[in-house]
């Protein structure tokens, strides 16, 4: 159906809201983190800087642990991420792919982990950590990061192993595939849309997780950039171009990284459509 | 051929050898406070490396927290048995703690301290209950009223003295974008604050009958809510869910005349212009028919949480070090002018008053250390402590009566009725 003058002066109105309500605010941070103090608080706000510096920037890296804060959400994240993907992956196929009495009641049950507010299950999940010796070390975000990202990942991977034919597996398997080469060779290429979507969710999670992180990590040096941020603004005062340049760089490696793995969701896609 | 000789130089050579070793054991002494800002975590590093250097038998380390998290994990790292030694703390939190831990009281310590330094009362005060003193008061904050001078002096108003004249000056200088008065109204710390700023300048002060009933249903109370609900008209439409720092860049950006706030001198310095003749600072108004003006005023205090003999005599040697006046001048400028000396000797000390920010707003921090000496504490007050407190302050019920008024519009005194049946119900 061909769309008319006005319909298509809607779309691209609809387009252009949508646009604006998302990339405003990002524009908003950006461009301020480059303003002088002044500039940013003043009464009138300025949607393109009157001033430029990089002050905030600076003071951000000299002054601040922000780049151990940095580090410390990219190894988390990372790991969190691969984590939840493999595990993600090989639960799907055991629900999905293999015949086990109970499979549908787990598979229900999975979700279970999602009925308790955080903070809730903190304080048990603080005591466990301490018997185990976890309290204070990056080990204990990625064990939480993944735990409460893989439930939701499993649910996921099953609409993408529904999509998959049995009679792909069963066709490598009359080539002489063994199970690990048909996972590598056709499931995995034909999954990689659902392991990126996964990989993104399992990221942003971790990358944005404040609770735990703030709780669980006692020392300045292994704090992640959530936590970090929040204590370099302060409680009574607030240091506004500091704030906006921590923002600005945070979320960097969030873009990086969908832009990344963005690619290999792109390919899997094509794939899967060749296959 | 005598042997001493030989031995000698053997003893020597491995006295030598092993010269490098220390030749006792190391106290460690794990210290958690909630200045994280990073200029304040220097400052405080700088104070410990000094320490650590000068006590090579002790290691003091710190470990920031957040204030958002600190009434979690306490309980909790107490629970899993590795608490900090020294805890930083406000009156209310150590209410809080001792709930969850059993604590030896430092009273002894207060008063050899005391009479070293000579504490200010009302900073003592807010940790001595139930037989003891939970906290070594370390810095006060008290909250005041910073007005824009020149705005006032454009509109021809006097800084107000009187809710009368802040409610006038509030309706004068509202006008041509300009905020007369920013205040805060929502359910947080912030406005739980500026809610009892008001209240105690009313003679609202205490929360608690001497019984440990609550005294909140009152004439005076409900005088003060229902002030604030007429002074708030004067802030700004977005004010209500406001914090210090919006406040703050309210203030500094010329756009607000007037706010309540504890200190406003390093943002106005470093984001504001930094005019000093320009940043006035009084004491909150008070009603009409009040003789003097009060404030609500936190002595943030420490704590000893450690067991260990050893680990409590170091954290005790640490804060000696401390409030030695140098080194106190030095700690308190870790945020000039906001933390504000609560000893006698502290006041006078060199390092803290040749800090350059103090020494281009002096008028300013001389006033807010005027305005400290009349400050109280809601639930500290009266001569009677109620650990009870702690349910209230934590639950923000004096900030979620003012948002019933404010923001509901609610009738201040059915507010204040069932603010007053809630904060029971909080205490039992």
């Amino acid at each position: 159906m061909k769309r008319g003058l006005a319909g298509t002066a809607a779309l691209l109105l609809g387009l252009l809201v949508l646009a604006l309500v998302v990339l405003f605010p990002m524009w908003a941070v950006l461009s301020s983190s480059i303003k002088l103090p002044r500039e940013i608080i003043h009464r009138i706000p300025t949607y393109f800087p009157k001033s430029f510096t990089l002050q905030h920037y600076q003071k951000l890296l000299a002054t601040s642990d922000f780049p151990a804060y940095f580090g410390n959400s990219l190894v988390v994240a990372l790991l969190s991420a691969a984590i939840t993907v493999a595990l993600a992956t090989l639960a799907g196929y055991a629900f999905f792919r293999l015949e086990f009495r109970g499979r549908e009641l787990i598979y229900r049950m999975v979700m279970v982990a999602y009925a308790f507010p955080s903070i809730v299950i903190l304080i048990p999940i603080y005591l466990m950590f301490a018997k185990l010796g976890l309290i204070d070390t990056r080990t204990a975000l990625v064990i939480v990061n993944v735990t409460f990202a893989l439930p939701f990942s499993i649910w996921m991977m099953r609409t993408f192993f529904a999509a998959l034919p049995h009679e792909l597996e069963e066709a490598a398997a009359i080539d002489g595939a063994s199970l690990f080469e048909t996972a590598r060779y056709v499931l995995v290429p034909l999954l990689g849309p659902g392991m990126a979507s996964i990989a993104v969710f399992a990221f942003v999670s971790s990358w944005t997780e404040y609770l735990f992180a703030s709780v669980l990590i006692l020392s300045d040096a292994k704090r992640t950039i959530p936590v970090g941020l929040s204590g370099i603004i302060g409680q009574y005062q607030i240091d506004w171009g500091l704030l906006l340049a921590g923002a600005s760089l945070s979320i960097l490696p969030v873009v990086v990284f969908f832009a990344f793995v963005g690619r290999f969701f792109v390919s899997g896609l094509t794939e899967g459509a060749v296959k | 051929m005598s042997l001493k000789p030989t031995l000698l130089a053997g003893a020597l050579a491995l006295a030598g050898a092993f010269g490098a070793a220390p030749s006792y054991a190391q106290t460690e002494v794990k210290l958690w406070h909630m200045e994280q800002p990073p200029h304040r975590v220097a400052r405080i590093q700088e104070l410990i490396d000094a320490f650590n250097a000068a006590n090579p038998d002790i290691k003091v380390v710190q470990e920031p927290q957040s204030w958002d998290q600190v009434y979690a994990k306490v309980p909790a790292a107490i629970a899993a048995g590795n608490p900090p030694d020294m805890l930083f703390a406000i009156p209310d939190f150590t209410t809080v703690v001792r709930k969850v831990d059993q604590l030896e009281s430092v009273a002894d310590f207060v008063k050899e301290l005391d009479a070293e330094h000579g504490f200010v009362p009302a900073a003592v005060e807010p940790y001595s209950y139930d037989g003891g003193v939970w906290a070594v008061p370390l810095y006060n904050m008290a909250l005041s009223l910073w007005y824009n001078k020149k705005m006032l002096d454009d509109a021809g108003v006097a800084p107000p003295k009187t809710w009368s004249e802040w409610k006038a000056a509030a309706q004068t200088l509202s006008k041509d974008g300009i905020v007369g008065v920013g205040l805060p109204a929502n359910k947080q710390l912030y406005t739980d604050q500026t809610t009892y700023a008001v209240m105690v300048n009313n003679g609202a002060s205490d929360l608690f009958n001497a019984d440990g009933s609550i005294a909140f249903d009152n004439e005076k109370t409900v005088g003060a809510y229902d002030f604030y609900k007429d002074l708030y008209q004067y802030s700004s439409p977005d004010a209500a869910n406001w914090t210090w720092g919006e406040a703050e860049a309210c203030f500094s950006s010329e756009t607000c005349a007037m706010i309540l706030q504890f200190t406003v001198i390093s943002t106005y310095d470093a984001q504001g212009g930094g005019d000093a003749a320009n940043l006035g600072v009084a004491p909150v108004p008070h009603a009409d028919d009040q003789a003097d003006s009060s404030t609500i005023a936190y002595s943030n205090g420490v704590m000893f949480l450690s067991k260990d003999p050893a680990k409590r005599e170091a954290s005790k040697k640490f804060i000696r070090f401390l409030l030695q006046p140098d080194n106190y001048g030095k700690f308190l400028t870790m945020e000039p002018g906001l933390f504000l000396p609560v000893t006698k000797d502290g006041a006078a000390a060199g390092t803290f008053w040749s800090d350059p920010l103090v020494v281009k707003y002096k008028s300013q921090v001389e006033q807010m250390i005027k305005n400290a000496d009349r400050g109280m504490l809601f639930g500290f007050t009266g001569g009677h402590v109620f650990p009870a407190i702690g349910a209230i302050s934590a639950q923000n019920m004096l900030a979620e009566t003012l948002q019933k008024v404010v923001i509901n519009g609610s009738d201040a005194a059915t507010a204040v009725k069932e603010g007053a049946a809630a904060m029971t119900e909080a205490t039992k």
